[in-house]
């Protein structure tokens, strides 16, 4: 599974995602269902740190963030 | 490592704790230390903090990697992704830039008036938590030594 996929899994599937805004370093979500987040398989699948507030969940990832939400966008 | 990160402004030198912005101030995205910029409405240049190339650059926000693979984010206001109208970019994605060469231009009392931070973090990426060693705080100068990694 690519990693794009695996923090789609971790953000609790396509279903469950509004937006994906990729900011350098970090993955800004948007989400519908705070609950799916799921903070370990996100870090499983390497992200730094998980950032939640209420409905926004902030994914750290790295340089990579750009493209990841670019991977991710194209799924949605 | 034994490199040199210079301030990138002019400002108050803090630890990056101090950030008013979760990811950064617990260094999940690398150790390093934040410049509140100086109390002004006038246009303010943020310069290279190394020397290497630069492989990101936003209105924002700016990563340059070093030639021996080390790569320095630096991040103009918290929250200011989105704003572009208020910074002005100086230089290219690809440039490849001296320490001190300009990078952006901004006036801080712009960012502060839209309710944000003008906070700006310089972190060495995929650093440890605590890893940045010699940090300045208090006044700094653009182009002081503002830690070493």
């Amino acid at each position: 599974m690519s990693k794009a996929n695996q923090i789609v899994e971790g953000l609790g599937g396509l279903d469950n995602i509004v937006e994906v805004e990729g900011c350098i370093t970090r993955l800004r979500c948007e989400i519908k269902d705070a609950g799916k987040v799921n903070e370990k398989a996100l870090k499983a699948a390497g992200a730094h740190g998980v950032v939640k507030a209420g409905s926004a969940v902030q994914v750290v990832v790295g340089p990579t963030a750009d493209a990841l939400a670019e991977d991710i966008n194209d799924m949605l | 490592m034994n490199i040199e990160i210079l301030a990138p402004l002019d400002g108050r030198a803090m630890p990056l704790s101090e950030v008013p912005d979760p990811v950064f101030a617990a260094e999940m995205v690398g150790a390093g230390v934040a410049i509140e910029p100086l109390d002004t409405d006038d246009a303010v240049t943020v310069v290279a903090p190394v020397g290497g190339s630069i492989v990101k650059l936003h209105p924002h926000a700016a990563v340059i990697v070093t030639d021996d693979g080390t790569g320095v984010l630096l991040h103009v206001g918290i929250d200011t992704v989105g704003k572009a109208d208020i910074f002005e970019v100086r230089a290219a994605e690809g440039d490849k830039v001296a320490a001190g060469d300009p990078l952006i231009t901004f006036s801080p009392n712009a960012v502060r008036r839209l309710g944000l931070s003008a906070a700006v973090p310089v972190v060495v990426m995929d650093s440890a938590p605590g890893s940045a060693r010699d940090t300045v705080s208090g006044p700094v100068t653009a182009g002081s030594v503002l830690f070493t990694t």
